[in-house]
């Protein structure tokens, strides 16, 4: 009953704090709202189609319009045509209005006719011993293609791009090396209808991610986002709760309730118990902003996974570190404005080393290093467990341990200093 | 007369102070006493309030309530105190019957007996209309009148009053103090009284200590004391006592 009943007044003192609430549950939504509204493009960059591309197409014909039609197939680009000149479009690329430019000489398709032809033709040559042919028809100049990159583009994506490129062009190369050879054969065998040379891919590269439990879900802005600011406002709960704990300690009522039966324990419990349920609560604000607000507003729809006792189980843990670390802070701070400066910026390291605002998948080593120090990594790391590879209780185990013995840590801390203090 | 509190040769030294907040002090507060306990700012009360409280252990000496004594029977000594500290140790955003219920469940009470007994105090103290109305939107007096309601909740023997009519108006006092006369009278509640309201003091209290530096300088009846020093009031006693200089540097 007194249990409840301190459940209750904690309960009455949260929703009468207009401040706390705000704190609590509207910050870390517009935080959502905002970080992956910012992240989703540098999010879908590494993932999806989204580079600017400019051709400028002087040829008009088979060449341009096959390489047209496949990057646009390959769904990598946002294509845009223009006639420019060369100076043009040079200047276009390095002022960064297109990450590549591709310019399409005059008369390609006509030369890479041409060049097919005259290759098939020494090919076929050489069966009916016409060396004299051979030679005289020997042709070493190239059709050139010129590419524009964008003078802040990496290395590595550079190449990427090259690669994708230069793999349409050499199937357009053989598509029009078989047109030819079709076209030398007719020559030979009118007569014959012989059936088309197909040239589709003999060997397939079959890509997915090495996800775990056949999850085959890719991390997206509002699959880190979500859950990382979540956490961030779980444990931003120790700055109103160590408020609660000073206020009480400055104006008398913590000295009253000590001087109660066996009731100051009852109040700690109860304030933990109150702040767990608000910090779940959170989490499940939070997840309904994933799952429902930010899809209306042109983001992926988070996707939770399909274990949720374990996410449950990882919230409460997340939950019970913060509350804990909330109590430290208000028994250790001896005013307001200490506990608010003192959590405050000790949550902020602790998310920005734990790849709450940068993912620890884009961070240096050393920092990956020293990421998994912060309790909040350990719950973004089991977060994205559930939500990314679909791990059970015994992926999950090690993350929810560590958050366990934190809030352990913090309880026993709290009330050693505690009893030192009394008996000082 | 029957003992309630006994206290023996306490002394308390904090680890990293340089003085001894209270120096081998005793005395006795009979069951039945308005006790008041004298002294300068830094004498020593809130610290001998805090171990008769059980807040904090004693570095030497006993204290004893009914005879038992916090580091046996913490529980049930804590059960016979009410305390009312000088702060408003109540909740600014909940009403007047919202802190007293939490504070009343805190002390083991519930139900129909709890609320008529937060009514007829409400009732008595001329609260009962604003009951509903949160402490924040109370003037000064009221949130005393409230704060000392909780402390009388559970029935204790012993009240321990830490200046309880400290920034309030006239009536108010007035209204705190028969209040508490009337549970002295009728209930035999004994009370523990501190506060720098000297005249308030004589008027009030059956019994007077004088404490200055940790140490007891005086004790005894309000009256006898004042004779003894060939005074005319506590109040001459406490500056004959305790001299003129200013404590708190």
């Amino acid at each position: 009953m007194k249990l409840l009943y301190s459940i209750y007044k904690e309960y009455k003192v949260l929703i009468r704090d207009r401040a706390g609430l705000i704190i609590t549950f509207i910050m870390p939504t517009i935080l959502i709202l905002i970080i992956t509204l910012i992240q989703d493009t540098t999010f879908r960059s590494v993932n999806e189609a989204s580079v600017p591309l400019l051709i400028v197409d002087r040829d008009h014909d088979s060449l341009s319009q096959t390489l047209e039609k496949s990057l646009i197939n390959s769904k990598f680009f946002v294509i845009t045509k223009k006639q420019l000149s060369d100076e043009e479009t040079k200047k276009q690329i390095a002022t960064g209005q297109f990450f590549i430019g591709i310019i399409i000489p005059e008369n390609a398709s006509k030369q890479l006719r041409e060049k097919t032809s005259a290759r098939i033709a020494k090919l076929l040559g050489s069966f009916s011993g016409d060396s004299t042919s051979i030679k005289e028809q020997r042709d070493t100049t190239k059709l050139n293609i010129q590419l524009y990159f964008d003078p802040i583009t990496k290395k590595s994506f550079k190449t990427t791009i090259s690669n994708s490129i230069e793999r349409i062009v050499s199937q357009i190369e053989m598509q029009s090396m078989v047109n030819s050879l079709n076209d030398k054969m007719k020559e030979s065998f009118p007569l014959a209808t012989p059936s088309k040379l197909e040239i589709t891919p003999i060997v397939n590269l079959k890509e997915e991610y090495a996800s775990y439990n056949n999850s085959t879900i890719i991390p997206n802005s509002v699959q880190h986002n979500v859950p990382a600011w979540t956490l961030f406002a779980m444990f931003f709960i120790c700055i109103p709760l160590a408020g609660n704990i000073i206020r009480e300690r400055d104006d008398g009522s913590a000295f009253r309730l000590l001087t109660m039966p066996g009731s100051y324990m009852i109040v700690i419990l109860g304030k933990m118990l109150t702040y767990v349920a608000v910090s779940l609560i959170q989490f499940s604000l939070m997840l309904c902003v994933g799952v429902f607000l930010l899809p209306m507003l042109g983001m992926p729809q988070l996707n939770i996974g399909n274990n949720l006792p374990v996410l449950f189980l990882v919230a409460i843990s997340a939950g019970l570190a913060a509350t804990g670390f909330g109590l430290l802070v208000g028994t250790i701070a001896t005013s307001h404005d200490q506990a608010s400066l003192f959590g405050s910026v000790f949550i902020i390291m602790l998310a920005a080393i734990g790849g709450i605002w940068v993912p620890t998948f884009v961070m240096p080593d050393v920092m990956k290093k020293i990421a998994v120090i912060s309790p909040l990594n350990w719950g973004l790391e089991a977060f994205y467990g559930i939500f990314i590879r679909n791990f059970g209780f015994k992926e999950i185990f090690p993350q929810v341990a560590k958050l366990l013995g934190f809030f352990a840590i913090c309880l026993g801390s709290a009330y050693l200093y505690q009893k030192y203090k009394r008996l000082r | 007369m029957s003992i309630l509190v006994n206290i023996q040769h306490v002394s308390k030294k904090y680890k990293d102070a340089s003085r001894v907040a209270v120096n081998d002090l005793s005395l006795t507060i009979n069951k039945g006493d308005v006790f008041g306990l004298l002294g300068p700012n830094g004498a020593g009360k809130t610290t001998f309030i805090s171990m008769l409280c059980g807040l904090f252990p004693t570095s030497s000496g006993e204290i004893y309530i009914n005879g038992q004594t916090h580091k046996t029977h913490s529980k049930e000594c804590k059960q016979v105190i009410g305390v009312v500290p000088q702060e408003i140790a109540l909740y600014p955003k909940l009403t007047a019957w919202e802190n007293l219920m939490f504070l009343g469940h805190m002390y083991g009470l519930s139900g129909g007996s709890l609320k008529e007994k937060i009514k007829e105090n409400l009732r008595i103290l001329g609260l009962e209309e604003n009951m509903h109305q949160k402490i924040v939107s109370y003037s000064g007096g009221m949130k005393r009148r409230v704060n000392l309601i909780a402390g009388l909740l559970h029935n204790p023997q012993l009240l321990i009053l830490d200046e309880p009519t400290v920034g309030v108006d006239v009536q108010s006092k007035q209204a705190i103090i028969e209040h508490l006369k009337d549970l002295n009278k009728k209930n035999g509640m004994t009370i523990l009284y501190t506060s720098h309201h000297l005249e308030e003091a004589e008027d009030f209290c059956s019994h007077i200590a004088i404490i200055d530096d940790g140490k007891l300088i005086t004790q005894g009846e309000t009256n006898q004391l004042i004779i003894d020093n060939n005074c005319k009031s506590i109040e001459e006693v406490y500056l004959k006592i305790t001299g003129e200089k200013f404590r708190d540097k």
